[in-house]
């Protein structure tokens, strides 16, 4: 017999002790729900219980001395139209929204929604990764905050225990000399197509001396990663299109993608080399127009 | 199976209805309200041909579960006319036949209205962006496009008057 998604529980809590105590009881068989759009997709028959939680008053977007905060179940939609996170380095945030799926999906689709589900083709996680952004996570006992690159485990698979919810993703103010920039191939560049690789990067000069460097890939490896060796080859040195393109396929190296319906591993690694190069490069591009 | 009441406005007209948790709010426009014009596609959110508007936003039906449209106000195909007279965009859409088989058309034109609520005046770009979600596999989206375009400017002339 077929199983079907058929939760037999749907709670609306008021509060965050409320949620994770929903959460914690019912353990794995409750699924948050927020913009539905990855859950009523996959429609796990397992759920007994949805836990929405468009009461949470979890969508918002704030910018303090600190950084910028955002709210779990902030739409994807008023992200992507944020002045905050459509200017200086944390443009790659906004541009990284506009390349997923399509206006129709932003409308209902939530930045936490994009990041607990686990996709190793995700974009927001790339983004949020070279802004070495950190989770904000509540639980039963308490919060807890991770950065981001430690919040995938496995192939939809997070950190997340029963009974915790992410809450809030915070961005660390970053330097004024950073240029970043975000990439995505996929099949028709418009539609809800994932990525068959994505690549967001930051790069942090002065004059043409690079200080920091991050580059993290996405749909080529289990989780996210970061390109660490490709990153070290660029920090310290003078920025240039051949330094650039050698960072670039020191990253595609670094890719352990698969053979999947969207792409082959080979068509992928190389197509890692011509994205991180053309990130790479916007990224440069962006941090030096900001300095003049 | 466990139900629930919600509290939804439709076309302007308020219902109260009984519905289990897992129901989609496309399921119940079609099935328990009977307004057809909203259509079944892929169920997956690729298609688009489910789109209704949910407080002026462009939604798909298929992925909103009716308990999460409970107490929100919901406007489909069904509502766009006045009495006898059919919508700008309706009207477009006729005068270009921008319609062959009219499968994707409810969602197209459903996409098309909150595009024009938000945004008066559109580029072409910006309209064909705002379809990025509605496939339709006979136009070529060209009529659609041109429909839009002129409704927008039918829109306009009426709120400057």
């Amino acid at each position: 017999m077929v199983s079907l998604f058929r939760p037999r529980e749907y709670y609306r809590p008021k509060d965050l002790r409320e949620a994770t105590w929903l959460l914690s009881s019912f353990g794995r068989k409750a699924r948050v729900i927020a913009g539905g759009t990855d859950l009523l997709v996959d429609k796990p028959p397992e759920v007994e219980c949805l836990v929405d939680i468009s009461n949470l008053n979890l969508g918002y977007i704030r910018k303090d001395k600190d950084g910028i905060n955002i709210g779990a179940a902030t739409l994807l939609g008023l992200i992507e139209s944020s002045p905050i996170l459509s200017s200086g380095p944390y443009i790659v945030v906004s541009e990284a929204v506009s390349m997923l799926a399509t206006p129709t999906i932003r409308n209902m689709a939530t930045i936490g929604g994009n990041i607990c589900n686990a996709s190793p083709a995700a974009d927001m996680p790339l983004a949020l990764m070279v802004l070495d952004a950190t989770m904000k996570i509540a639980g039963l006992k308490g919060s807890r905050i991770l950065p981001i690159g430690d919040f995938f485990q496995d192939v939809k698979k997070t950190i997340l225990d029963d009974g915790e919810l992410l809450v809030e993703i915070h961005i660390p103010v970053s330097s004024k000399n950073s240029g970043t920039a975000f990439q995505k191939l996929r099949h028709h560049q418009a539609s809800v197509d994932l990525a068959i690789v994505n690549v967001a990067t930051k790069l942090t000069c002065s004059d043409n001396l690079c200080e920091d460097a991050r580059i993290a890939l996405g749909a080529v490896a289990k989780t996210p990663i970061r390109a660490k060796k490709a990153e070290k080859l660029l920090i310290g040195k003078k920025i240039d299109t051949a330094l650039m393109q050698r960072a670039a396929e020191a990253a595609s190296e670094e890719a352990k993608p698969i053979d999947d319906v969207r792409a082959s591993a080979e068509y992928r690694k190389k197509m890692v080399a011509v994205l991180a190069r053309r990130a790479l490069e916007a990224s440069f591009k962006r941090c030096t127009t900001w300095q003049k | 199976m466990a139900k629930v009441k919600i509290g939804i406005s439709v076309n302007g007209k308020c219902y109260e209805l009984d519905v289990e948790f897992y129901e989609t709010l496309l399921n119940v426009l079609r099935n328990k309200l009977g307004l057809t014009g909203t259509k079944f596609g892929c169920g997956k959110g690729e298609c688009g041909a489910c789109t209704v508007n949910i407080n002026g936003e462009a939604i798909l039906s298929c992925l909103t579960l009716a308990v999460q449209a409970d107490g929100k106000e919901i406007l489909t195909i069904e509502g766009l006319q006045n009495g006898t007279k059919l919508h700008p965009l309706q009207e477009a859409f006729v005068k270009h036949s921008a319609i062959q088989c009219g499968y994707c058309t409810p969602g197209v034109i459903m996409a098309a209205k909150a595009l024009l609520d938000c945004d008066p005046k559109p580029s072409e770009e910006t309209v064909r962006k705002a379809l990025a979600n509605n496939l339709c596999r006979c136009t070529g989206y060209d009529k659609p496009v041109k429909a839009i375009l002129e409704a927008a400017k039918t829109m306009r002339g009426k709120h400057e008057k």
